[in-house]
Formats: C-alpha cells, structure tokens, sequence
C-alpha cells in the first residue's frame, strides 16, 4: 500500500531524509518513531504531496506521489498535531464543508458525521463553534475532518501531543480501531509508548536516516531491550549517534 | 478549475467572514456612517461656523480716530430687503496695543491708521493697518473678512463721490466688467467634491472590506493550522487561490456596495439639511451626484476589477506572512497607494487625461470614477480601466497561485 524507495530530502545543505526505502502494508497499523527533528513530518508531508523530494519515489495505494498529486489526496486524512479549524465555524459546519471537497452530498455528509459522532464522541461539540473548544475537543473534529470520506490511509503526526489523558485514550482507542483489511494508517509519535501500544510495526528515524523496520517484538528481540524506547537508544547508539549528538 | 470545488473554499472563508464582528462593524456599519459625515456632516458643520461668523458681532480694536463714515459702515447691519439681518456689523473697542490686543484675545481684529484718513476721494490717501491672526480662518471669515469689504465699500463710495462732482458715473471705474459664464457640463458643474470623493472613499472601503477576508483567508489560515487540512484535500491549488479570491472580492464590494449605500443615504439626507444653505457651499463640499444607467454599469465594472485586482494584491502578498500580525504589516501600506493617488485626482483638472492614464491599473479605474461622477465617461476609458485592473488582477492571481504552490511559503514559520 506505501511503498518508499531511496526517497531524500534537503533543504539547502540540510539533509531533512536520507535516502529511506519502507513499505507498509494495508491492514496495519505502522508507526514512525523518532525524536523532533528526526525526518518523521517531512517524510509525511511527502507521502501527502504537500512536499516534493529532493530524490527518490513514493507511492501510495497504486498512485505516485509526484504525479498523481490529486488522486493521492483523494484516499489519505490527515491529522498533525498543530492542525486547527476555522474559529468561527461549528465542527459540524467544518465537516460539512470538507465533505463537500470529498464529493459528498449534504445526506451523505451528515450519515458519515454521525458515524464519526459515535466513533470519536463528538456529542455537542459539533454545534458549538470551534473558538470555543478545548484542545481534546479540538483534536476529536479534527480526526473526524480527517475520516470525513473514510480514507485508505489515516496519517497521523504528532496527533496526541498537548491532549490530556482523556482525549490521549480516545485517540489511541480510536487509532486501534482503525486496522481494518485494506486500510492503512501511519502514526507518527517521539513518545515510544505510544507506538508499543497501537503499532503493528514501526520505522525509526534519527538525524533523517531510517534506523530499522520490524515489529515491535523483533526490534526488543534484535536489541535485547525490555522496552522500544531502549531499544531505540540501543540503535542510535549502535550507528554511533547518540554519542554524537551528546 | 471546477467552481463547485472554488465555491467549497469561498464559502467557509465567506461564512467566517460573515460571523466576525468587527469585520461586519468596517464592511458595513463604517461606510453608511462615514459616507455620510464626510460627504453631509462637514460641509454642514463648516457651513455653520462660516455662516455663524456671518451673524456674530465681532470685536475690532481701534487706536485713534476712524472717518466718521467709515466707522459707521463698520458697525452697520446688513440687512435682505426683507429686513433679515444677513451679516452683522462690528463692534469698535478702543484699545492701545493691538498686536497684544488681538494675540490675548481680547479683539479679534484691531485697526490702527498712523496717519489720518481721507474723507473724500482727491484729499490723499492714507494706509489703515488691520491686525488678525490672518492663519485663522475664525478670524479670515469674520472680523477681518468684515473690514475688508466694508473698507473697499468706503473706497468705492468716495470715488463714486468724486466722479459725481466731475459729472462721471460709477462706471467709470470698471470700463470692462467681467461676465464668467460656466459651460463645464451640468453633471460636472453638479458633482463638486463628491467626483473626487467617490473615488477616493469607494476604493478605500474595497481595500478595507477585502483585507478583512484576504488576511484571515491566507495568513489567519496559516497561523491557525487550517491551511495545511485544504492543501491535503483532493481541491486542487489553483481552485483554493480562486476560491479565496472569490470570497475576498465578495467582501471587497459587500462593502463598496454599502458605501454606495451610504452616498445614497448622504443624498436623502442633504436634500433635507442642506435645502437651505448657501448653494455655492453645497456646490463645494458636497455636490449632487447624477448616474445613468451606462454611468451606473461603467461604476460597476469599475468597482468590481478593482476589488478583483485588490483581492488578488492582498492574498499574493498575506500568504507570505507567517501570522495575521505579519500579513497587516505587509498590506497596511497599500492604503498609501489607494490614498495618495486619489488625493491626487483633486488637481486632476492639471491632468492631461490622456488614455495612457487609464491603462495604470487602479489609478485608471480612478479616474474613471471620476470622469462617470462627472458624466465625462467614455466607454474606451472605462473598459482600458477594466482590462488593465483585470490584467493586473490576472497577474497577482498568478504570483499567489505559485506561492500557495511554494514549500518554503506554506511551511514558513
């Protein structure tokens, strides 16, 4: 379903991707793990055409990425952590409105807006404008924009971050929720109990360059540790980086 | 470009819009109240205090003596043959110093003559020092306006006087009398300030209307991490530039259209309040404004690739910005270019009004403004006005359309 070959990118002398090559399949639930500045958001902003690379190809569910722009956009979500809504529009109205851009009509819309009431909780919050939400509230429409027309592959970057413990749940109840045949999702996260707890597999990124792939109980197998954040500091170590970075 | 997809993007810019206070209060509430002041509330008021200097008794200083004629005439009412008092004499006050009489305030004018004045015309003649604050236009249109004319009345009188005993009559003195006869046309003559007025107020409320939109659209989109959630969706770049352009320029002449409103409004309410003032002041600050239908479209067109081009200028320049602070200090100085050239259409009688200038976008569609406020239009200046503000509106679309497309525009923060 994702399939990255030798993908780079810079910005300037900048090397924000170092020649990645991945693939995740449909049905799971793949996590990209890696502190800030470890190439997690460009590589995701890549995948959902907002960023050209600087060499490589990606594809997604059959479409390139570079030229098939629009059909790409068609089939993924996306939610970031600094995405917000109009603050003088209702969630309902904001949903409305990109199913519009989805080809939904107004009967279709508001059927799918009620799946997404039920699934996520959304209960008042729809009719209330989101200038009045709290950040958990804010980050449950912004989920239901994303799902809004049901998309193949969900990404998610940084999606918990700055959420209490009680919209963090619902996010994470909701991600589980997601691996569905023929559905991909992507979650993006430095916080590595996150990812042990919703991923099926994970890629981890430092300094722009993929550290390794595999399932989470390989990754503790290869590197003997209890735990993925061990386990990460354990392959950084390995590539001779953390002593770098110190 | 498919408009259901540009129409998805206008309207929630439009819907956003439509709920903010403060945009509805400079889009709808300013023009119908400005328009009103400057064009009625000004002259009303200035016709007031020139009307009222008219009717107050002024004090004027004098050191030493005046002709006996002449002091007369100065405290003389001036009456309409109705006995209606139309401009009140003075009132003379003997005073030694009056350089400080009038600097403390205790005259409004003072007279000195240093030598004393002849009585009749061919007994010399003598110099009458007036002192006024002559910058102060209190005192120009009052004491000093008073004294000057009640002294030239002196002067001609004395001089008729003499003629009289030489057996000459008072025309005499003007062999050739002037006769102005004004052929500007009648929507011309009718239109006044309003012709720069028009131009000048209508593309500043465009300006204002299409901001408010323009920047929340861009810059407020950025700031707010919404931008990034319509870039992912399958709307293609060029439908979210035309559909923030759409909604920019709907804003845009939402608010011209109230500021036409408000000159409407400004016309009811002169025929009421200025029916008895006097018409030359009317004529000055205020005028009558005459449209056709043809007029009436070519102010339209007019306004309309106006806002076009204005919207296109304010979202090219907004997406730059990395918050709606940023963008206000990017577009605030474009009042200057709306202003300054419009201030300008006031000397627009030492113009050449060649139709090289209507090819200037904007200023061209000002001036076209102003020849239909004039009735002076021709439809080959109208329509190089259009087409240069939409070629020009074409052009900025194009700059956004390839900065929405820009990585280190969008991400840049």
């Amino acid at each position: 379903m994702l399939d990255i070959q030798n993908l780079s990118k810079t910005y300037g002398n900048h090397v924000a991707l170092r020649d990645v090559t991945l693939h995740a399949g449909e049905g799971e639930v793949f996590g990209l793990l890696g502190p800030n500045g470890a190439g997690k958001t460009t590589l995701l902003r890549i995948i959902a055409t907002l960023l050209r690379p600087s060499s490589g190809t990606a594809t997604l569910a059959g479409h390139d990425v570079l030229r098939e722009p629009e059909a790409v956009r068609r089939v993924i979500g996306v939610v970031n952590g600094g995405m917000g809504l109009p603050a003088r529009l209702t969630g309902r109205e904001v949903l409305r409105s990109f199913a519009g851009l989805y080809g939904l009509n107004r009967a279709q819309a508001d059927a799918r807006i009620a799946e997404l009431d039920t699934a996520l909780d959304l209960g008042r919050t729809l009719d209330v404008r989101a200038g009045e939400y709290s950040t958990g509230m804010k980050q449950k429409v912004v989920i239901a924009r994303a799902m809004i027309h049901n998309p193949q592959v969900l990404i998610l970057d940084e999606a918990a971050s700055g959420l209490d413990i009680f919209a963090r749940r619902t996010l994470l109840d909701f991600v589980s929720a997601t691996r569905q045949p023929g559905k991909l999702t992507l979650y993006s996260t430095h916080v590595m109990s996150e990812a042990e707890e919703v991923c099926d597999r994970v890629a981890i990124l430092h300094q722009g360059v993929l550290v390794t792939v595999g399932t989470i109980p390989d990754i503790l197998a290869q590197t003997g540790e209890r735990n993925l954040e061990r386990a990460f500091f354990a392959l950084v170590r390995a590539q001779g980086k953390v002593a770098h970075a110190s | 470009m498919r408009p259901d997809f540009i129409w998805q993007v206008a309207s929630r810019d439009l819907l956003s819009t439509l709920r903010d206070r403060r945009t509805l209060i400079s889009t709808v509430l300013i023009p119908l109240l400005l328009i009103p002041l400057f064009t009625l509330g000004l002259p009303l008021l200035l016709g007031r205090l020139i009307g009222g200097q008219a009717q107050e008794r002024q004090k004027v200083g004098v050191v030493g003596m005046l002709p006996e004629s002449l002091r007369a005439a100065l405290t003389r009412d001036e009456r309409a043959p109705d006995g209606r008092v139309t401009r009140t004499g003075v009132e003379l006050v003997p005073v030694k110093n009056p350089r400080a009489a009038v600097q403390s305030g205790e005259v409004d004018a003072a007279l000195r003559a240093p030598t004393a004045l002849p009585t009749r015309a061919g007994d010399g003649s003598g110099t009458l020092e007036i002192y006024a604050k002559l910058g102060n236009l209190r005192a120009q249109t009052g004491a000093f306006a008073k004294v000057q004319s009640t002294v030239e009345a002196y002067n001609r009188e004395l001089a008729v006087q003499r003629l009289g005993t030489l057996g000459l009559g008072p025309q005499t003195l003007t062999p050739v009398t002037l006769a102005p006869i004004d052929v500007s046309p009648e929507q011309e003559r009718r239109s006044g300030q309003l012709a720069f007025l028009i131009p000048l107020l209508m593309l500043n409320f465009i300006l204002t209307g299409a901001m408010a939109t323009a920047l929340d659209a861009t810059a407020g989109e950025k700031e707010r991490g919404t931008l990034e959630s319509l870039l992912v969706s399958p709307v293609r770049r060029s439908e979210v530039v035309a559909g923030k352009l759409l909604a920019t320029t709907v804003t845009a002449l939402t608010t011209a259209c109230f500021s036409v409103l408000g000159f409407l409004l400004s016309g009811v309410l002169a025929r009421a309040a200025l029916a008895g003032e006097p018409s030359d002041l009317t004529q000055a600050f205020g005028g009558q404004l005459t449209l056709t239908p043809g007029s009436a479209l070519a102010l339209l067109g007019a306004m309309v690739s106006a806002a076009l081009l204005i919207s296109a200028v304010l979202i090219a320049l907004s997406i730059y910005a990395r918050s709606y602070k940023e963008a206000q200090t990017y577009v605030t100085p474009l009042s200057l270019v709306i202003i300054f050239p419009a201030v300008m259409l006031q000397f627009s009688d030492f113009l050449t009004l060649s139709g090289g200038l209507y090819t200037i976008p904007l200023f061209g569609s000002m001036v076209a403004l102003l020849d239909t406020v004039r009735g002076n239009l021709t439809a080959t200046h109208v329509l190089t006005a259009i087409a240069a503000n939409l070629i020009g509106a074409l052009l900025m679309g194009l700059w956004a359309l390839r900065s929405f497309g820009r990585e280190e525009v969008i991400f840049r923060n």
